[in-house]
């Protein structure tokens, strides 16, 4: 019974689409139906589109795993020296609110126009997310837990292991689900930017600059199943990990 | 051979908490300290611990063995690692202890026959009631086979069933391990019940308003707490606390 209210809203959202399509309610030319979007979508995957789809999964990827290799480690490391972590929590929150791509100009003059400055943006990104999320769970951590481990003799090494890793761990992956969409983000407005042929961002404007609305459409539906899919898993990857706290 | 407290000071936001506290808890023996809330019980076991400095005086576990030594925290279901199965929050100390598998798992059976402990080891700390995670916590707090033992308010939150299965269980280890065991209560029923000698700690700034000893008999059991002996325990107790003329 539930899951029909899973699929209620969803279906409601396209029937007011087809409605407002079906009675000309908006310009057809650059709101095309939900049924002209589709057939171009189907067209799309089964054509050229794969191509951009696995670039620009490959570049967010790329800049995921880098930002995760970097991030939790180091955040985990600053969470442990709160101090440090307190001396440098500024300069974290200044670049963590300044758009990486607002960088990308200077990312471009540092690694080339190739796809290293469009991974190195989104990396930055996603690793400033990573660290402080991973950071503050460490902070945040139960201290009776740890006080436990080291009355019962653990060492400093034990009790990170043990204790303060998974303690972390749920605030890590609050980080880790938030730096994957904005991995994404800015991979695809830096494929619209310069520098490539291949990817769903650029893909993007090409057809609007062509005025080829519908596929227009298509490839943004694409993105936002991309985005959709990589949370999706994500979430299936923390749900078996984070076991107890469902 | 004990443990032994001698002019303890301490003094906790501009709080005088004891001035020159002595008592000692004989070795092999379950002595309990009887008091009211904030007469720093806890407080002097955090001291014990090691996880707080004293302002002054001196004190002492002898002998001492950090891996025999076992701290049952007031609140000790929060110490429990719901990421670890039951059993290994168990031999959580086992491991740390770096003892190789089979002894680890050696210890576990011998110790879950001897207490008849039945709960599921391969699942989680969440799954179980939380009669069920104080169990555990205590199990985890007896597996290192401690020689010396602090118990915090350990049972206040159980029910009357329960609070007496918990203390059984303490005294059948005690029969069988014979720890120099440390308990704070707030409970005069169940200091009456454990204790071989019960310290009566007085409001702040804390001194010991006496000792009460208990010469009733091992093991314990319901009868005991029915028996007139019993009583006149609780009596004396009572009457070290408010005074002759009140009790």
């Amino acid at each position: 019974m539930r899951k029909i209210y899973t699929f209620l809203g969803p279906l409601g959202f396209v029937l007011i689409w087809w409605l407002i399509a079906a009675f000309n309610l908006a310009d057809s030319f650059f709101f095309p139906g939900p049924k002209e979007t589709l057939i171009a979508l189907v067209n799309l995957l089964g054509g050229d589109l794969v191509k951009d789809i696995l670039a620009t999964l490959s570049r967010t990827m790329q800049s995921f795993a880098l930002a995760t290799i970097i991030g939790v480690p180091l955040g985990l490391l600053l969470g442990k020296a709160e101090n440090a972590y307190r001396s440098i929590e500024f300069i974290i929150d200044f670049f963590r609110s300044t758009p990486a791509t607002a960088l990308f100009p200077l990312f471009l003059l540092v690694f080339g126009i190739a796809d290293a400055s469009k991974i190195a943006a989104a990396t930055f990104g996603g690793l400033l997310i990573i660290l402080f999320n991973t950071a503050y769970g460490v902070i945040n951590s139960k201290k009776i837990r740890i006080l436990a481990a080291r009355l019962a003799g653990a060492s400093r090494w034990q009790i990170f292991r043990w204790i303060v890793f998974w303690e972390s761990l749920p605030q890590t992956f609050v980080g880790l689900r938030n730096a994957i969409s904005l991995t994404l983000t800015i991979v695809v407005v830096t494929e619209m930017f310069v520098g490539t042929n291949v990817g769903i961002g650029r893909r993007i404007i090409d057809f609007q600059v062509v005025f080829n609305i519908p596929a227009m459409y298509a490839a943004i539906i694409a993105a936002g199943m991309m985005g959709y899919l990589l949370n999706y898993c994500l979430r299936a990857i923390e749900q078996r990990l984070v076991h107890w706290k469902q | 051979m004990a443990i032994r407290i001698r002019k303890l000071r301490k003094r906790m936001d501009g709080l005088e908490l004891y001035r020159d506290l002595s008592f000692t808890a004989k070795t092999g023996k379950i002595t309990a300290i009887f008091g009211p809330n904030g007469s720093g019980k806890s407080t002097l076991f955090n001291i014990l611990a090691g996880v707080m400095k004293p302002d002054g005086g001196a004190y002492a576990i002898e002998p001492f063995d950090q891996r025999r030594f076992s701290y049952l925290f007031q609140n000790y279901r929060e110490t429990l690692l719901p990421w670890r199965t039951n059993r290994a929050n168990i031999t959580l100390p086992l491991e740390s202890q770096r003892l190789d598998k089979h002894e680890i798992q050696d210890r576990v059976t011998t110790l879950q026959q001897q207490l008849d402990l039945q709960l599921p080891l391969d699942g989680y700390p969440y799954e179980l009631s939380g009669g069920q995670q104080q169990m555990l916590a205590f199990f985890r707090t007896l597996i290192t086979n401690p020689n010396t033992l602090l118990i915090d308010e350990p049972f206040s939150a159980l029910d009357y069933q329960n609070w007496l299965h918990f203390c059984n269980i303490l005294q059948a280890y005690h029969l069988a391990k014979k720890p120099t065991t440390l308990i704070i209560t707030h409970n005069i029923e169940e200091a009456a019940y454990l204790a071989e000698e019960i310290i009566v700690f007085s409001d702040k700034p804390t001194r010991v308003l006496g000792i009460v000893k208990n010469p009733l008999s091992y093991p314990r059991t319901v009868n005991t707490l029915k028996s007139a002996a019993f009583h006149d325990i609780k009596r004396q107790v009572l009457e070290l606390f408010h005074g002759k003329a009140e009790a």
